[in-house]
C-alpha cells in the first residue's frame, strides 16, 4: 500500500508526528527553559519541517498516472443513483445557467451550483472537510494536489461512456491523469494576445517571430493591458525574453522578466485588469490586452449595440504561423471529491455534461470550449458558433501537442515566492 | 447618595453591583469572537507555515513555534523596499483623499446644520442616498463616465478640447477622486450630528460678547465640532487604508496600486504566500491602531473637559 501523505500530517500540531528533536524543543518549551524565552523561541525556529508531499505531476512530454490509495476507491459499477440534490461546486458564471434544468430533468433531480472566486478559497474550504460537494470544477493543475491530499476520489469510468464517445482522445486520457483515473476534462483555453483591428496593426503581432513584442510596441501605448494574474503574466514575460519553460527558469531569467514588466509602466503605460480583454476591448478602454481564448469568444456580447464587432482578433503564439516563442494552455476538469454524498448522481451529472449537445449548448453561453471530438473549428465557425475572425481562440487537439506548448503545473513555494516577487516589484508602480 | 425612582436608596455594595456592567458582555462577546479571535488567526496565519500537501499558510495556534522570518521580511521590505513605495503612495491617498473630505464636507455639514430651515430633511435624504448605493455600484458609474467615449470625454469634445485624456489609465487623481466620492457621505453624516448638537445659545452668547461671525466660526464653532470632524475621519480613512477595489477599477495601473491591492494579491492569488498578505494585514493593522489610539486620545480629553 502506499503510504499516503496526509497521514503524516495533520494540521492540529498536537497530532502530528514529531521528530526527536521537535520533541526536545517541545519539552524545554513546557518546563525547562521558562526564563529563557528569547533563546528558546530562536531554537523554536528552526524545528524541522514536515516533508513536502511527493506529487505526480505530468506534462505533454512526460504524462503520468495518479497514484490510488486503499483507503480511497472509485464506487462499484451498477449502483443506483441516491436522491437528490446534487451538489455542484463550480467558478462563479461558468456554467450555463440553462443548462441547470435540463439536467435537473435527465437526471431527475435538483441540482444546487454553489461557486467559489477562486481556487485557493476553493481548496481551503474543500481540505477543511467542513463542506460536502458532489462534483467538483478544478483545473488540471491542481489535480496533483488534489490526488495528494486526498480531495477527490477516483471516478468509474462504467458511470462515463461519453468519455471514450465525444472528447478527444488526448484528453480522455490526459498528461496530468492518464487514464482520467480521477477527472475528466471540461473545458479548454489557451493564453494569448488580443486586440481590435481598429486600433492595433494586425501585422505588428501575426507572422511575427515573437507576437508578445506587441506589448512592448510603444506605438500602442495607453491602450494596452496585461491580465493581473501572476501565474499567467510572469511566464508571459518569460516567453517573450525566449525561456520555454518558465518553471525551470533561472534567477537571472526571472529577475530579466520582472525587468520586462517594469519596463512596461512607463514606455506603454500598462494596467493589469482580468476584464481587460472581455469588456475593456468591446468599451474602448484597450485596442490591445492579454487575454484567455475563451474571453475573445466572449467579448462578442459586450459590445455596444450597433458596433463592428469584426474588429476582434486573437493570437496565440503557441501555434501562430512564424512564431519561435511558447504558449501557454490549459484546462478546466470535472471531479467527484472525496466525501461527495452523491457519488453516482455525480458521475451521471458529468457523463450529461459531456454529451456533444450538452456541452455545444454550455459552450454557447460560457464562451469557453468543451473538448468535443464533434466540434472543431470548421464546424463551429460554419455553424456560427464562433465567427471567422476569431477561429484562432478555438483550441485544437493539436495545440496540447509539440514543442511551442508549455502548460502550467502546480507551484512548488520556493517558486512561487520567487514569481511573485517579481510580481510585486512589477506591480508596486515605483 | 443617588436615589431610585421609588426615592428609596440603591444597595451599590449590593447584588446591583453587576447588574450594569452585565450590559457590556454581550459587546464583550462580540469583540472577543469577532475581533480578537479573528486577529489572532491572521497573527498565527503571519507565523506558521506552509502545510506540505496543499502549500496553503497554515495557522501557528502555538506561540512557541512561531517563525518570524516572514514578519522580519515584510517589515524590512517596507523600510526600503517595494512594499515601501506602496505603503507610501497609500498613505499619501488617505491622507490627501481625508484632507478633501473635510474641505468639501465641511461646508456642506455646516450648511445642512444650520441654513437648511425646513428644507433640511431633504438635505438630509441627498445625502444619504449614496449609502443606499452599494459602493461598488457608485465606482462601476464613474469607469462609465470617465471613460474613453464616456460622458465626461463627450462633453469635454463637445466644449472643443482636443487630445482628450482616458481618465482610466492610472492618474493619481483619479483614484483620489474616487476615494473621495466614495467615502465622503460617512466624513459628512458624523460631523451633520456634531454641529447639530452644538447648542444655539452658545453662538448667540459669543454674538453678543462681541465675537464677527468668523471669529464666531473660528473660536466656537469649529473646537466644538472637533470630535465630529475627528470621528468622521476615523470612519473614512480606516476603510480607505484597506481600500483596493477603488484603484482597481478606476486605473488597473501598477502606478496607483495601494496595499490593499497587495494584501489581495497574497492573499487571493497566491497558494503559498498567504503568511505574507497576513503580516502584512498586521502592520496596517497596527500603524491604523496609532492613529485610532490619537482619536481615542483627543475624545478623552475632550470628555474630561467637558465634565470639568
Amino acid at each position: 500500500m502506499v503510504y499516503h501523505p496526509r497521514q503524516n500530517w495533520n494540521p492540529d500540531p498536537r497530532k502530528r508526528i514529531y521528530t526527536r528533536r521537535d520533541f526536545i524543543s517541545r519539552a524545554g518549551a513546557l518546563g525547562i527553559a521558562i526564563p529563557l524565552m528569547p533563546s528558546l523561541l530562536a531554537a523554536c525556529a528552526d524545528r524541522e519541517q514536515d516533508a513536502a508531499a511527493d506529487l505526480a505531476i505530468g506534462t505533454p512530454a512526460a504524462p503520468v498516472q495518479q497514484p490510488l490509495f486503499e483507503d480511497n476507491q472509485a464506487i462499484a459499477s451498477g449502483l443506483e443513483p441516491e436522491a437528490g440534490p446534487l451538489r455542484v461546486y463550480n467558478w462563479a458564471d461558468y456554467i450555463n445557467p440553462e443548462i441547470i434544468p435540463v439536467a435537473e430533468e435527465a437526471l431527475g433531480v435538483d441540482i444546487e451550483v454553489t461557486t467559489f472566486f477562486n481556487e485557493e478559497e476553493a481548496i481551503s474550504k474543500m481540505s477543511s472537510g467542513e463542506v460536502s460537494f458532489d462534483v467538483w470544477f478544478p483545473t488540471s493543475q491542481r489535480i496533483p494536489v488534489a490526488v495528494t491530499g486526498s480531495l477527490i476520489q477516483p471516478l468509474n469510468l462504467d458511470y462515463i461512456p461519453n468519455l471514450a464517445t465525444y472528447v478527444w482522445p488526448s484528453l480522455a486520457d490526459p498528461y496530468y491523469d492518464l487514464g482520467s483515473r480521477y477527472s475528466v476534462p471540461y473545458v479548454v483555453y489557451s493564453t494569448g494576445i488580443g486586440w481590435r483591428t481598429d486600433m492595433v496593426d494586425s501585422a505588428d503581432i501575426e507572422g511575427q517571430a515573437n507576437p508578445y513584442d506587441v506589448f512592448w510596441n510603444e506605438k500602442y501605448k495607453g491602450t494596452m493591458g496585461l491580465l493581473d494574474s501572476f501565474t499567467d503574466t510572469i511566464p508571459m514575460a518569460l516567453f517573450r525574453n525566449g525561456v520555454k519553460d518558465p518553471s525551470r527558469a533561472t534567477e537571472e531569467e526571472l529577475q530579466a522578466a520582472g525587468d520586462a514588466l517594469i519596463e512596461l509602466i512607463d514606455l506603454m503605460g500598462v494596467r493589469y485588469t482580468i476584464d481587460g480583454a472581455y469588456v475593456g476591448i468591446p468599451e474602448g478602454r484597450f485596442g490591445l490586452h492579454m487575454a484567455w481564448s475563451g474571453d475573445l469568444i466572449n467579448s462578442q456580447y459586450y459590445w455596444p449595440e450597433g458596433s463592428d464587432i469584426s474588429v476582434t482578433r486573437y493570437n496565440w503564439p503557441g501555434n501562430s504561423p512564424g512564431s519561435t516563442v511558447n504558449g501557454m494552455i490549459s484546462n478546466d476538469t470535472m471531479t467527484v471529491p472525496k466525501n461527495a454524498e452523491r457519488p453516482v448522481l455525480a458521475h451521471n451529472f458529468i457523463n450529461f455534461m459531456l454529451d456533444e449537445a450538452n456541452s455545444l449548448e454550455n459552450f454557447g453561453w460560457l464562451g469557453y470550449q468543451p473538448p468535443q471530438v464533434g466540434l472543431d473549428t470548421d464546424t463551429l465557425v460554419a455553424d456560427e458558433w464562433v465567427p471567422d475572425f476569431l477561429a484562432p481562440a478555438i483550441v485544437g487537439p493539436d495545440d496540447f501537442a509539440g514543442d511551442s506548448v508549455w502548460v502550467q503545473g502546480p507551484l512548488d513555494p520556493a517558486t512561487e515566492k520567487a514569481w511573485s516577487d517579481q510580481w510585486n516589484r512589477a506591480t508596486s508602480g515605483g | 447618595m443617588p436615589t431610585n425612582l421609588q426615592g428609596g436608596e440603591y444597595d451599590v455594595v449590593g447584588q446591583k453591583r453587576f447588574v450594569w456592567p452585565s450590559f457590556a458582555l454581550p459587546g464583550v462577546l462580540w469583540l472577543v469572537a469577532l475581533f480578537l479571535v479573528p486577529f489572532y488567526a491572521i497573527f498565527a496565519v503571519a507565523m506558521g507555515q506552509p502545510d506540505p500537501v496543499f502549500n496553503r499558510p497554515q495557522p501557528e495556534w502555538n506561540p512557541f513555534y512561531w517563525d518570524t522570518a516572514v514578519f522580519a521580511e515584510v517589515v524590512g521590505d517596507l523600510f526600503g523596499g517595494q512594499l515601501g513605495v506602496i505603503a507610501l503612495r497609500t498613505v499619501g491617498y488617505v491622507f490627501i483623499a481625508s484632507l478633501l473630505c473635510v474641505l468639501i464636507g465641511y461646508p456642506v455639514a455646516y450648511f445642512v446644520s444650520r441654513k437648511t430651515g425646513r428644507w433640511r430633511w431633504l438635505w438630509l435624504l441627498l445625502i444619504l442616498a449614496p449609502f443606499w448605493i452599494n459602493y461598488l455600484m457608485r465606482m462601476m458609474s464613474w469607469v462609465n463616465l470617465l471613460s474613453p467615449d464616456g460622458q465626461v470625454n463627450q462633453f469635454l469634445a463637445a466644449v472643443g478640447v482636443a487630445n482628450l485624456p482616458d481618465w482610466l489609465s492610472g492618474y493619481h487623481f483619479v483614484v483620489i477622486l474616487g476615494l473621495v466620492y466614495g467615502y465622503i457621505p460617512f466624513f459628512i453624516l458624523p460631523l451633520f450630528a456634531a454641529l447639530d448638537r452644538i447648542d444655539e445659545a452658545t453662538l448667540e452668547a459669543s454674538r453678543d460678547l462681541g465675537a464677527g461671525s468668523f471669529s464666531t466660526f473660528w473660536r466656537v464653532t469649529l473646537p466644538l465640532s472637533k470630535n465630529g470632524v475627528l470621528g468622521g475621519l476615523v470612519i473614512i480613512m480606516l476603510p480607505m487604508f484597506g481600500d483596493y477595489y477603488t484603484p482597481t477599477l478606476l486605473s488597473g495601473s501598477p502606478r496607483t496600486r495601494m496595499l490593499g491591492n497587495t494584501i489581495d494579491q497574497f492573499i487571493n492569488q497566491t497558494t503559498s504566500q498567504g503568511a505574507v498578505g497576513a503580516a502584512l494585514t498586521i502592520v496596517l493593522m497596527v500603524f491604523v491602531a496609532g492613529l485610532m489610539l490619537y482619536y481615542l486620545r483627543t475624545i478623552n480629553q475632550a470628555t474630561r473637559e467637558a465634565r470639568e
